[in-house]
């Protein structure tokens, strides 16, 4: 899969993921690359969270479990134990939160509990990115926990990449225009209406249209430098979207 | 429709049953907004160019509308206060009525959606049917052009009990009467049929006057109001404070029980200053709220005692049916407690919980029953010294006890309870930490405009606090620092224990250094046990010889009677006060007062130069004495050094707080400096302390008129007229209204129905030659004006126009054909008021005298540059400018129609900053309804 037209986003080298492959490569106890992880896993804890869920267990247990698998990445030697081939963040995150499962149902009873440190702090990171994902009944009853995982990766990804631009709106004293082009940003919709924009804006339609167009460029940008962290390869980035796509496709939901 | 419990619904998903699909990209997945996931994540392979941040930057840029130009529907938005996942919350002005409010946008809603905006926009009208005094009223509930709904309240300038909540953690009188009223506003609600469901402190506002506020009816699942993300817990629907079977039950079956357990959660949270259940994470909150008894209230509150410990238990049942019937027997029963009644939740309750608990555990719950009986032997033991080191600890903290009044913002005019509440809770911390302290802000002391550190606020929050000490003071911003002034005073006596100023570049170090300097000091007096001891913060020698102070009392009340003799006793008087005691600083001030107010019954600089020395001395003996520091301002005022006066009389209510006559005076100055936006504040102020109704009303209306809001100048001369008949002011004030309003005949039959009654009064004669002169009527305006300047040769200002005799008699001989004599009359004027310039250089006043005899000279261009630096200065009186006769020369020329038209968009201005009848409102941050 090579790396599409000027796909590659800037400053690879210094991606999360791959300072920590490169820190587990060398086997080096690398304080910036356990910084990195770390980072990671705090912006991708919501898909962690919805899988366990999905497994059958309850809220508080979800919760607990996802405790306890931050603490084995983060304190234990989860790189060196992982599967060489590794590849994606999250598939490797997907692959050994699977086996981690399956280890905690037999050590369950053993499992000790509170006074644990906790990793987590749920009302923090809730409170730093709120998220509003609203996604089909059908789907939460019917689809497996590897894809409603991989819904809420997705969903971790754009609102991320939204987070940022926003941010940068705002930093600008331009908020208002954020809010009212925002909506533009999904797709060549029917509705946006340029004339309501402009006068919401107080800028000619052609303005609009430009400031649109740069938003969607520059929203571009951001996803992709947030994809492009959790991957090792610049070309992987175009795949690890199409792979997602796949995942939100409604006519895939019978699998 | 399938619902998770709300935390996991923000992990997870919120899910519907049948969502539209993208038609772009066959996805079901959205996020806020309605974007769809999958588009949005398509649009990350689209074959594109880079767009680097500095890109989208210079993109933005051609919006020219910052932020906070930006218009919803019929509203301005001025500032984002608040945001949630679903809401975002401004402050808004209402284009037309120009009405300040809070708007309330929501944000999330679905693309396949229409039903749930018309449920919302349903139910957000049920909201605004509610009509109470402590429900926040809703004004519109309507659509923007891009078809989001919003809708528009009161902005509470207040900010919350969120905010406000741990200030009054230690006044549970305070505390229940809040929830008192919003248990009464709740059940009204309740009455139509609307639960609230989400009460919680953040939704508790509170008005200009400290009144709470029940905002979000109804509306809180729409609204998802997270506008405070330091309070982390509240993102999930607010788990402290919800009931139980909230969080598990299907929303259609609340009953007003779910908003009673509300109730007594917020009751609780106020004085314990935590929600009764706390966890680390919403659904271990949940969890407790519905399998454990909250905890009792007293161990965790100092301040509550068992009856509201019983209250609040009531309202924390679990069971719904267990908890007061209605929020209607909940205010009931907080009245009673307010009433010192006793209250009707008795402790009928334990049985309760056990024959509950029985249930469950039916094995034990026999043995149990028989330890009971002994039990009650080690209870009522434990009650007996509880109670005990409560008294000592009690004891302790009643002489350790301070009120905290507003502090008065003298910029603005107006009490500053947010402000009053940050040094509060500093005060309780640091002091705490030092020993066992209990300090009380006091948001509103007495009633509605009171609270600004007045002798009557201080007595009014006496009577209500049992403290031992009063801290208050005031707070101004000079040459860019915060000056700050406080004065502590004895609760019992009304003196004044501690008086201290402090300049610090807010937020700066040398303000924590500053600030931990009063501590202190407060902390040291606090620590005697016997405060008769100490010295008076300002001795006078006047004062402890007793011969003198017979001579200084009197000289002081002959002074108070106002006319030219007693003025001249009065000076006798304290002649012989300051040869008995020369160091009196009292007596000089004094003595500066009455030789000052003299020369405004007759002009006479001998009188004014002896004020003058008598003021400065005063100062110079006794800077601390305020009475020194307002006969300064008297002089300063008197030789048109208006600054000068400002700055004196804030010095003067630094050191003493204001009360009607300094507060009455602060006006009048910031009238003559032309600013009658900001004197309307201490006008306000003085009215609301005047002994006489009516007295301060006229200068009001003065100000209306010059702000051009002739309705509410009307009302105030009017209210003058009324209340106080035997005083011209009222009625010459509608006089000069009409004369602005260019209606002459209505001025002169006013003039002709009163004016008799008032022969000889100074206001009223200068009223009648004012309409002659205005009127072009020369030979009555001239007859007039001889009479006035023979019984006073220099004087001159008419209500509210810059008049001096001498030069408008020079201008009406001009008038009248004789130039000779008129141009030596104003040429001699002329020379006057350059004089007086020299000593007061920017006096908007002097330079508008000075323009309007240059104009009447014929000098043009010298007569433009006095009126452009009256107008660089502050002048602002447009509307008699245009109507002065001496400006007729020139009122031709394009550039005082310039200057016109530039004032009259200049006071639009100030009249729309000023659009509140009632100036002296709390100054509340901008906290997030």
């Amino acid at each position: 899969m090579a790396a599409e037209g000027s796909g590659a986003p800037r400053n690879f080298a210094t991606t999360r993921w791959s300072l920590i492959l490169t820190s587990a490569d060398l086997e080096g106890d690398d304080r910036k690359a356990q910084q990195a992880l770390s980072e990671l896993c705090r912006l991708y804890w919501r898909p962690i969270f919805s899988f366990v869920c999905r497994r059958g267990h309850s809220a508080e247990d979800a919760q607990d479990l996802t405790q306890d698998f931050f603490l084995m990445i983060l304190e234990g030697n989860w790189l060196r134990h992982a599967d060489p081939a590794r590849g994606r963040f999250r598939s490797l995150l997907l692959k050994s939160l699977g086996n981690f499962l399956n280890d905690a149902a037999e050590k369950r009873h053993a499992r000790k509990r509170g006074g644990d440190v906790q990793f987590v702090s749920w009302d923090e990171w809730m409170a730093e990115a709120p998220s509003r994902l609203t996604i089909s009944a059908r789907a939460l009853d019917s689809w497996p926990a590897e894809r409603l995982f991989d819904l809420r990766w997705a969903a971790t990804v754009v609102e991320q990449a939204l987070r940022r631009l926003r941010e940068e709106c705002e930093s600008q004293g331009k908020l208002r225009a954020f809010e009212a082009l925002s909506p533009c940003l999904g797709a060549e919709r029917e509705d946006v209406s340029y004339p309501t924009l402009s006068q919401t804006l107080g800028v000619p339609e052609i303005t609009v249209k430009r400031l649109v167009h740069r938003l969607r460029q520059r929203y571009r940008s951001l996803l992709r430098d947030e994809v492009a962290e959790t991957v090792a390869d610049p070309a992987e980035v175009d795949d690890e979207i199409r792979h997602l796509c796949g995942i939100l496709a409604a006519s895939a939901e019978a699998s | 429709m399938k619902n998770f419990s709300p935390g996991l619904s923000d992990s997870i998903a919120s899910v519907i049953a049948d969502p539209a699909l993208c038609p772009h990209c066959d996805s079901s997945s959205h996020i806020a907004g309605g974007l769809c996931v999958g588009c949005l994540l398509q649009s990350g392979l689209a074959p594109d160019d880079e767009c680097a941040a500095e890109t989208l930057v210079s993109a933005l840029a051609e919006i020219t509308l910052p932020d906070k130009n930006w218009r919803l529907g019929n509203y301005e938005i001025l500032e984002e206060i608040g945001r949630g996942g679903m809401g975002v919350i401004y402050r808004a002005r209402q284009r037309h009525s120009r009405r300040i409010v809070a708007l309330k946008r929501v944000l999330g809603y679905h693309a396949d959606s229409r039903e749930t905006l018309a449920r919302f926009r349903r139910e957000a009208q049920a909201a605004a049917s509610l009509d109470h005094p402590n429900i926040l009223p809703i004004y519109e509930v309507s659509e923007s052009e891009d078809g989001l709904p919003f809708f528009s309240m009161k902005f509470a300038p207040g900010g919350s009990l969120q905010e406000v909540g741990p200030a009054l953690k230690n006044d549970p009188r305070q505390c229940v009467a809040l929830v008192a009223k919003v248990a009464r506003a709740v059940q009204h609600a309740h009455a139509k049929g609307i639960l609230h469901r989400d009460l919680k402190p953040g939704n508790i506002l509170l008005d200009a006057h400290g009144e709470p506020l029940v905002s979000d009816f109804g509306l809180a699942k729409w609204l998802d109001t997270t506008s405070d993300l330091t309070r982390t817990l509240t993102i999930f629907g607010t788990p402290g404070y919800i009931a139980p079977e909230q969080a598990s039950g299907p929303a259609a079956e609340l009953k007003p029980a779910a908003d009673v357990y509300s109730l007594g959660a917020i009751l609780f949270d106020l004085l314990a200053g935590r929600p009764p259940f706390l966890g680390s994470h919403a659904l271990s909150v949940i969890r407790q709220a519905s399998e454990t008894t909250a905890p009792k209230l007293r161990t965790l509150s100092k301040v509550a005692d068992r009856d509201l410990e019983t209250i609040c238990s009531r309202c924390l049942e679990r069971e719904p049916s267990a908890r007061y019937r209605s929020a209607h027997d909940l205010a009931e029963d907080l009245e009673r407690w307010l009433a010192g009644r006793p209250i009707i939740a008795r402790r009928i309750l334990p049985p309760v919980r056990i024959w509950r608990w029985a249930k469950r555990t039916p094995k034990l719950a026999g043995s149990v029953a028989a330890c009971i009986a002994l039990g009650i032997a080690a209870v009522l033991w434990q009650i007996e010294s509880h109670s005990l080191s409560a008294a000592v600890r009690e004891d302790q903290l009643t002489a350790r006890s301070i009120a905290v009044l507003p502090f008065l913002d003298l910029d603005h005019g107006r009490a500053d309870a947010t402000f009053a509440v940050r040094i509060a809770s500093s005060l309780q911390t640091n002091l705490s930490r030092l020993a066992l302290t209990r300090i009380i802000p006091i948001l509103q002391a007495g009633s509605s405009l009171a609270g600004t550190g007045s002798l009557q606020d201080i007595k009014e929050a006496t009577r209500n606090s049992k403290v031992r000490a009063i801290l208050t003071g005031t707070k101004r911003i000079v040459d860019g620092k915060l000056r700050l002034s406080i004065r502590l005073i004895n609760a019992a006596t009304g003196e004044v224990l501690l008086t201290q100023s402090l300049e610090t570049n807010p937020g700066g170090a040398s303000a924590l250094e500053a600030e931990r300097a009063v501590e202190q000091n407060v902390n040291s007096i606090l620590n005697m046990s016997d405060w008769s001891a100490l010295d008076p913060v300002t001795p006078d020698p006047g004062v402890k010889n007793l011969r003198a102070r017979e001579f200084i009392v009197s000289g002081r009340e002959l002074m108070l009677r106002q006319t030219v003799e007693t003025f001249d006793k009065s000076i006798v008087c304290l002649e012989r006060a300051i040869e008995l005691e020369p160091l009196s600083a009292l007596a000089h001030a004094y003595l500066a007062t009455a030789a000052c107010s003299r020369t405004y019954f007759i002009s006479d600089e001998r009188f004014l130069q002896r004020a003058e020395l008598e003021a400065k001395e005063a100062v110079r003996l006794n800077p601390n004495l305020p009475d020194s520091h307002r006969a300064l301002a008297g002089v300063a005022h008197r030789n048109g050094r208006f600054l000068e006066a400002l700055e004196e009389q804030f010095r003067a209510v630094e050191l003493a707080g204001p009360e009607e006559r300094i507060a009455g005076f602060i006006g009048m100055t910031l009238d003559t400096l032309q600013k009658p936006e900001r004197a309307l504040g201490w006008y306000e102020m003085a009215r609301h302390w005047e002994t006489r109704p009516g007295t301060n009303d006229a200068c009001i209306g003065k100000c209306w008129a010059k702000l051009g809001d002739d309705l509410q100048a009307e009302h105030a001369y009017r209210r003058a007229a009324d209340l106080r008949p035997e005083i011209s002011q009222g009625w010459v004030g509608l006089c000069h209204l009409r004369l602005l309003q260019g209606d002459l005949d209505a001025a002169r039959a006013l003039y002709q129905e009163h004016g008799p009654r008032f022969k000889g009064d100074n206001d009223a004669e200068q009223m009648a030659a004012q309409l002659a002169f205005f009127a072009r009527s020369y030979h009555e305006a001239k007859r007039l004006y001889s009479e006035l300047e023979k019984r006073d040769s220099r004087g001159g200002t008419s209500y509210d126009t810059e008049i001096s005799y001498g030069s408008v008699l020079g201008r009406i001989n001009q008038a009248l054909g004789d130039s000779t004599d008129s141009r030596a009359m104003l040429e001699h004027s002329r020379s006057r008021e350059l004089a007086a310039l020299k000593t007061a250089p920017n006096s908007p006043a002097i330079s508008y005298r000075l323009a309007a005899i240059h104009a009447s000279l014929g000098d043009t261009d010298i007569a433009f540059q006095h009126l452009h630096s009256a107008v660089a200065n502050g002048w602002i009186d447009y509307r008699t400018l245009r109507i002065d006769p001496r400006f007729d020369s020139i009122a031709g020329d394009f550039r005082f129609r310039e200057i016109i038209a530039h004032l009259a968009s200049k006071v639009a201005v100030l009249r729309r900053q000023t659009d509140q009848p009632t100036r002296m409102v709390f100054n509340g941050g901008n906290t997030s309804p």
